[in-house]
């Protein structure tokens, strides 16, 4: 499997009468991205808007961000959700940099669970969607459309917006191309067969929430019944797989560049050798937990051989404890493991910081805590969010968790709870 | 503009205080003018940023026998002297004067609301008695190094009086505290985890991010009698309430509990129950409560004889985010009330 990406960066995003990149500069023809998107009968009406990185703008009610991405030759984009299953992760994909699409829920009661983004102020620099162009989608449900429903055709919008802008780049010349090459993993060359063999624990979904039928998060399965399954990290990076509809510090733009699959690959035949991915789900009772914990273990030391792995969560507290299990099972069987957690301490006590203890999993590095208090400042326009604007535009205590990107649990972030 | 120099009040035991050995330790609080002896090393340390203007001394027996009294009186001489910073030991490896240095601190902090630092061997039982409220500074176990203990406390106090933001106890020298704060990594979590992993693979020595819970295993007690004879309650950390949920138990981070009566009922009808959990999928518990808390196999139980009898209160809360305290704290709760109401054992349904 070879995959190209091919980056085109974007420094100015502005509306226009045709969609089309020039240089540094993408135009979008918003009337007609609008048409594009308007057929689908679970939404009322959409609403578009473009804010930019210190712009003194708040975007509200974030509910995920896509990535702008579109196969160049053939294949499929978001495979399983945008169109048939057709393998991701092979050929040539346009990548734009510096331009990112950004979901938001008009719909949620409890706007708590929910994100912002800020494009100016302290909090810009604490999110990788602060230095971002972003177009936002707003939109809202039709009559009788059930909630998951509301949110598959948000993230469908979403989805399509990001093929529609990544395709203004076809006829253009690429910044740079990073190319993702990985043989199938047994076949590694006798010069290399001494590095350690890793592997990716890739936990992509959480169980703790009803999971809807249109929730496509592996090739477009809800993965409600989904026992350990090994994929190639190209088709993670490819679109193969995206985030649920439960957002706690995950975004579907972290999954498509992903962060663990890159650090290895960028060690991979120096220091390592990357034996591949196995994507789990956080199960819903302790059985099912075993099993997969159980099932986990053997594809990580007996498929893929592996001498080590990687493993990240994604949810709260359940699937934090589920990781750990499976790490357990892997640390019984001889692989050695380090886990991505989040400090689950929501008193900011030292104490509660991890949920289990297991021998062997003692190599932790955490991605902070989202319950750390956070001050968003006073900002002139807010977006995606216009029945809170009122309250969202002032001053307002919030928390990391509510900062959209500030915390990515797959790890694209540096910060780190430190004990003191 | 020069800044008038600092007020800083020493507190000592007898014997850094120089009145005397063991024979002294009953003396109670007295206050002297000026850095009097091992303050005379923290004044060195001070320069000319500050200035101690009194010594604060009390005897090791009486601090340790009076308790709270000795704090007390200690504080209201502290207090006196309108310092800015207080500098307490330090006390090295000993014991009865760690706790006293602790202590006061703590309550100058907590009354005065002003900067106390401390020091201390990391064997003083004042160490874990009050890091988490107190910065204690790492010493050594007897004072070899005066001059250089004193010069490390007054550097942490300076800071403190200054509002400085303080670095990790590694950097600053201070036991750690028990806090966490989000600060920001040299690298992605991703590429410290692959790192530490290679590390970890190769046998080098690697620093986990994480403290490994503090909390030990708690062992399950013997059950005294047969089951036969025995009354068996039910509780949860499910998250089942009566519909309405009368006590307002939260979604999560709970707080509260609730016990709510199951006399006369043969088991617990689906409409008459809610459930607020927001750490699970609860579809299924609000279908058929019994797959949380088992009233309906529990009455069969007691009908057939194979157990006494089923305790005709049923505990609840919601165990998702809860804090070790809380935890700890509701759980001592339902257990005093299950003891006090002749219960045996307790089957305890989590999610």
């Amino acid at each position: 499997m070879r995959l190209e990406l091919r980056w085109f960066a974007v420094d100015a995003v502005d509306p226009a009468s045709a969609t089309r990149l020039g240089g540094t500069r993408l135009e979008i023809d918003l009337a007609a991205l609008q048409r594009v998107l308007a057929a689908d009968p679970r939404l009322a009406r959409m609403r578009l808007d473009c804010v930019h990185p210190g712009e003194r703008c708040r975007i509200g009610r974030v509910f995920d961000v896509v990535a702008p991405r579109a196969k160049l030759d053939g294949g499929q984009d978001f495979p399983g959700v945008l169109g048939p299953v057709v393998r991701a992760g092979n050929g040539r994909t346009l990548a734009l940099a510096g331009v990112a699409v950004v979901l938001t829920d008009q719909q949620a009661e409890s706007v708590g669970a929910l994100a912002v983004i800020d494009m100016a102020g302290p909090n810009a620099a604490r999110s990788a969607f602060g230095a971002t162009h972003n177009v936002v989608i707003s939109a809202w449900p039709a009559p009788g459309t059930e909630r998951s429903d509301y949110l598959a055709a948000v993230r469908l919008a979403g989805l399509k917006t990001a093929v529609y802008l990544a395709r203004a780049a076809r006829e253009a010349e690429a910044d740079h191309v990073e190319a993702f090459a990985l043989p199938p993993s047994p076949r590694v060359p006798a010069e290399l067969a001494h590095l350690p063999r890793v592997a990716y624990v890739f936990q992509v979904h959480s169980h703790q929430r009803p999971t809807g039928l249109d929730e496509g998060i592996l090739y477009g399965d809800p993965v409600r019944r989904m026992l350990p399954t090994i994929v190639h990290p190209n088709e993670v990076l490819d679109g193969a797989v995206l985030r649920g509809f439960m957002g706690r510090s995950a975004t579907t733009w972290a999954i498509q560049h992903h962060p663990v699959i890159r650090a290895l690959y960028a060690q991979h035949g120096r220091t390592l050798w990357f034996a591949g991915v196995v994507v789990t789900v956080a199960q819903a009772t302790e059985p099912e937990r075993v099993r997969s914990a159980l099932l986990t273990a053997g594809l990580v030391a007996h498929a893929l051989g592996a001498d080590g792995a990687v493993f990240t969560k994604i949810g709260g507290g359940a699937p934090h404890v589920d990781m750990a299990q499976a790490a357990a099972q892997c640390e019984a069987l001889g692989v050695k493991t380090t886990l991505i957690v989040e400090d689950m301490s929501t008193d900011g006590s030292a104490d509660g910081m991890l949920l289990f203890d297991f021998p062997g999993v003692d190599a932790l590095v955490n991605v902070g805590s989202s319950h750390e208090p956070l001050t968003l400042p006073p900002l002139d326009r807010v977006v995606g969010a216009d029945d809170l604007a009122a309250r969202l535009g002032a001053e307002t205590r919030a928390t990391y968790g509510t900062l959209c990107g500030a915390i990515e649990q797959v790890g694209a972030t540096r910060v780190m709870a430190e004990v003191r | 503009m020069t800044r008038a120099p600092l007020r800083v009040v020493c507190y000592l035991n007898q014997f850094f205080g120089q009145l005397g050995g063991e024979d002294k330790a009953g003396v109670g609080p007295q206050t002297m003018e000026g850095a009097v002896g091992a303050a005379r090393a923290v004044q060195q340390a001070l320069g000319d940023e500050g200035r101690v203007v009194r010594t604060v001394v009390c005897g090791d027996n009486y601090a340790a026998e009076q308790g709270e009294r000795a704090v007390i009186e200690l504080l209201a001489l502290v207090a006196a002297a309108r310092p800015e910073l207080v500098v307490a030991g330090p006390a090295f490896l000993a014991g009865r004067y760690g706790v006293a240095c602790g202590a006061l601190c703590a309550a100058v902090q907590a009354h005065l609301e002003i900067p106390a630092v401390s020091g201390m061997h990391a064997e003083n039982p004042g160490v874990d008695l009050y890091r988490r409220q107190v910065h204690i500074v790492p010493t050594g176990a007897e004072a070899t190094r005066m001059l250089q203990d004193a010069r490390r406390l007054v550097a942490l106090g300076l800071k403190l009086v200054r509002g400085e933001a303080l670095g990790a106890p590694a950097v600053e020298g201070y036991f750690p505290q028990g806090v966490t704060r989000n600060v920001v990594a040299a690298a992605s979590a991703a590429e410290r985890a692959t790192a530490m992993l290679l590390d970890k693979l190769a046998g080098r020595p690697f620093a986990s991010e994480v403290p490994r819970p503090a909390f030990p295993p708690v062992p399950a007690p013997r059950l005294a009698k047969t089951l036969e004879g025995a009354t068996i309650a039910l509780v949860t950390d499910g998250g089942l309430v009566p519909r309405g949920n009368p006590d307002g138990i939260e979604a999560l981070n709970a707080t509260r509990y609730g016990a709510y009566s199951i006399e006369g009922k043969p088991g617990l009808e689906p409409a008459q129950y809610d459930n607020p959990h927001r750490g699970y999928d609860t579809s299924w518990v609000k279908q058929d409560p019994h797959r949380l808390v088992p009233v309906d196999v529990a009455r069969e139980l007691e009908q057939s004889g194979a157990i006494g009898k089923l305790h005709e209160t049923v505990y609840s809360t919601v165990g998702v985010a809860t804090t070790l305290a809380h935890s700890a704290r509701m759980g001592r709760e339902i257990a005093e009330q299950l003891r006090a109401a002749g219960v045996d054992a307790v089957i305890l349904t989590s999610t």
